[in-house]
């Protein structure tokens, strides 16, 4: 951890965070390269119905929409999921090495995450009614 | 390349992940639902054999790279913990048990943030201790936010979900600068930077921020304001828990970073801490004087409580032996004790009454006078009445102050002695109530009996109080314990 500490001055520090501001430059850059050259070349009709907000191509509602709670219910299951998938590639990769005690454990962690699944089942939260 | 794992190490936290596990099937298939609760206890109760056989055992455990420990220091407060969730169990019993809904995953999210704070006792470096907190924090937010039709409660759960978040990214982003500056994870690596490097000002940023985040997740001043709304809004069993347990989660990880991490770097921990310390004391002892409600005064006091426990650590830097560090073990530990008490006396008498202002207790040593006892023996320990537990947690915390000696430390001291006397005006106000007071008329009583859980949990209490108070060797020894390597 030292050698790292000794390697990894504070300069160092900083001279890595300048790379980042030079890529937040670059991403603001080309945005308004992009948008720019668009107004420059683009005619100009304004029409009322072009104003309209896009709304999967029916008529948007006026004022508060309310959108369904069910889809955060199943963005929550995704979730659960995709952090599985996120331990599971690493796993994957060392999985040779580990084991038997890599597979045992693996099981347990999946348990344990499908256990959160046959809650939401038995709830019936996976119903759409 | 198999990481050999120690399981006899393990063993608390295993229980407890399964109890959990079978908790939320069994709460699936089952009926009848105190099933769920007393699974909760047992497996409580079965997480604290292990912690028995590790302490009689007394070697150091050191697992992950070093990254998590099993010593005496750990194995002092997941006692605590597991203890604190076993009483929280008995307290809630009843109170969830009459609600309307939902008494299984209660319990399941009550172990789950159980189960972190073992984790956190262990915890040695700061991606473990974050994620320590975390497990703590997430299930507390759905359990403050438990009476789903109490427009109180959900402002509780809101309030509480929303500072948590603005602590946790403070926090993280002050130990994001902490591991950039020093480079290193663990906690003894950090100070091993210390040691050797003389660190940069960019160092003392990452240490406020970090510590700024704990002062969120411990409620001290000024980071304390949604304290009182979340602990009044909240279920009052949830609200013991939080106050007590979710409290001692915080300072464990903040006593924890300061001590093996932060030490060296004197200047830059010491001056926020003594802050926070000062600050919390007179604020929350000032704001409970004014409180007509008795949970918000409790909030207050909890808060006025942490300033208290802050004051040994903002000294130890001064202090050449072990004795601040011990202090702030011993006040959490009899700290976590007399106010879970009080908490639990505040929800029998909500049971009778209905009411948790201060007004209700009138003539309560007439109508009920064991639970009057009990209750005054509650509010005299927080007090620091001599004779009661919570007399020898203010007793080291002043010890460790006039110990150290430098100027600062005294005038903390002072300031301390000050709010003990401020303090002693707000609990005594409650016991006139209780004692002077003819029983209001208008505040409607039913007879229903105390359940047995509720008087056991209040029982085991009042005798720890009593007990530790004329014989304070015991705790003194387990802080003692908790320093000495094993």
């Amino acid at each position: 951890m030292l050698q790292r500490a000794e390697i990894l001055g504070v300069r160092d520090f900083y001279r890595d965070y300048f790379a980042v501001a030079v890529l937040i430059g670059a991403a603001l850059l080309m945005v308004g390269a992009m948008l720019g050259a668009g107004r420059l070349i683009r005619p100009v009709r304004p029409q009322a119905e072009k104003y309209v907000t896009y709304e999967a191509g029916s008529d948007p509602v006026a004022g508060w929409g309310q959108s369904n709670a069910r889809y955060y219910i199943y963005a929550l299951l995704f979730l659960i999921f995709d952090v599985e998938a996120v331990f599971i590639f690493p796993w994957a990769v060392g999985l040779e090495g580990l084991g038997t005690f890599g597979v045992v454990e693996m099981t347990v962690f999946i348990v344990l995450l499908a256990l959160g699944l046959v809650y939401a089942w038995r709830k019936g939260v996976l119903r759409w009614a | 390349m198999n990481p050999t794992i120690d399981y006899h190490a393990l063993a608390p936290e295993i229980v407890l992940t399964v109890t959990v596990a079978v908790c939320l099937l069994v709460d699936l298939v089952a009926r009848r639902s105190e099933l769920v609760p007393r699974l909760a206890s047992l497996g409580v109760l079965g997480a604290i054999v292990p912690v028995i056989t590790l302490s009689v055992d007394g070697a150091n455990r050191t697992m992950f790279g070093g990254t998590y420990e099993v010593d005496n220091y750990a194995l002092v407060f997941k006692g605590l913990f597991l203890i604190v969730a076993y009483l929280t169990i008995l307290v809630s019993f009843h109170y969830i048990g009459e609600g309307d809904y939902y008494r299984g995953e209660f319990y399941v999210l009550l172990l789950t943030s159980v189960l972190g704070m073992t984790v956190m006792a262990s915890a040695r470096d700061l991606v473990t201790i974050f994620v320590a907190l975390e497990t703590i924090t997430i299930p507390t937010f759905a359990l403050a936010a438990w009476r789903k039709h109490d427009t109180k409660s959900n402002e509780a759960g809101l309030k509480y979900f929303l500072i948590g978040v603005i602590s946790t990214a403070v926090m993280l982003y002050g130990m994001s600068v902490v591991y950039g500056v020093s480079g290193a994870n663990k906690l003894v690596g950090i100070r091993e930077y210390l040691v050797d490097t003389n660190e940069p000002a960019l160092f003392a940023v990452g240490v406020f921020l970090t510590l700024v985040g704990f002062a969120f997740k411990v409620s001290a001043v000024p980071f304390h304001f949604w304290a009182p709304d979340t602990y009044e809004g909240a279920p009052t069993p949830v609200t013991a828990f939080l106050s007590v347990a979710s409290k001692a989660g915080g300072f464990v990880a903040l006593i924890t970073i300061v001590n093996i991490a932060f030490f060296p770097s004197k200047g830059s921990w010491q001056p926020v801490i003594f802050v926070l310390a000062a600050a919390s004391m007179t604020l929350g002892n000032l704001a409970a004087l004014r409180q007509t409600n008795i949970v918000r005064m409790l909030a207050y006091s909890s808060v006025a409580q942490g300033g208290f426990m802050l004051v040994p650590l903002a000294v130890a830097a001064d202090v050449s032996s072990n004795s601040a560090w011990e202090g702030v073990v011993v006040y959490l530990l009899i700290y976590a004790g007399m106010n879970l008490g009080a908490f639990a006396a505040v929800i029998a008498v909500a049971r009778r009454t209905g009411s948790a202002e201060i007004s209700s207790y009138a003539g309560l040593g007439r109508t009920d006078p064991a639970l009057a006892v009990m209750m005054t023996i509650f509010l005299f320990s927080l007090a620091g009445i001599p004779f009661l537990a919570g007399w020898f947690a203010k007793l080291v915390m002043f010890r460790a102050a006039f110990d150290s000696g430098t100027t600062g430390a005294v005038i903390l001291g002072v300031v301390a002695a000050i709010n003990a006397v401020i303090a002693f005006f707000y609990y005594a106000g409650v016991g006139r109530q209780m004692w002077f007071r003819e029983p209001d008329p208008a505040v409607e009583r039913t007879a229903v009996p105390t359940p047995l859980t509720l008087n056991a949990a209040m029982l085991i209490v009042t005798v720890g109080v009593l007990a530790l108070g004329v014989y304070p060797q015991a705790i003194a020894r387990l802080g003692e314990l908790a320093f000495t390597p094993g």
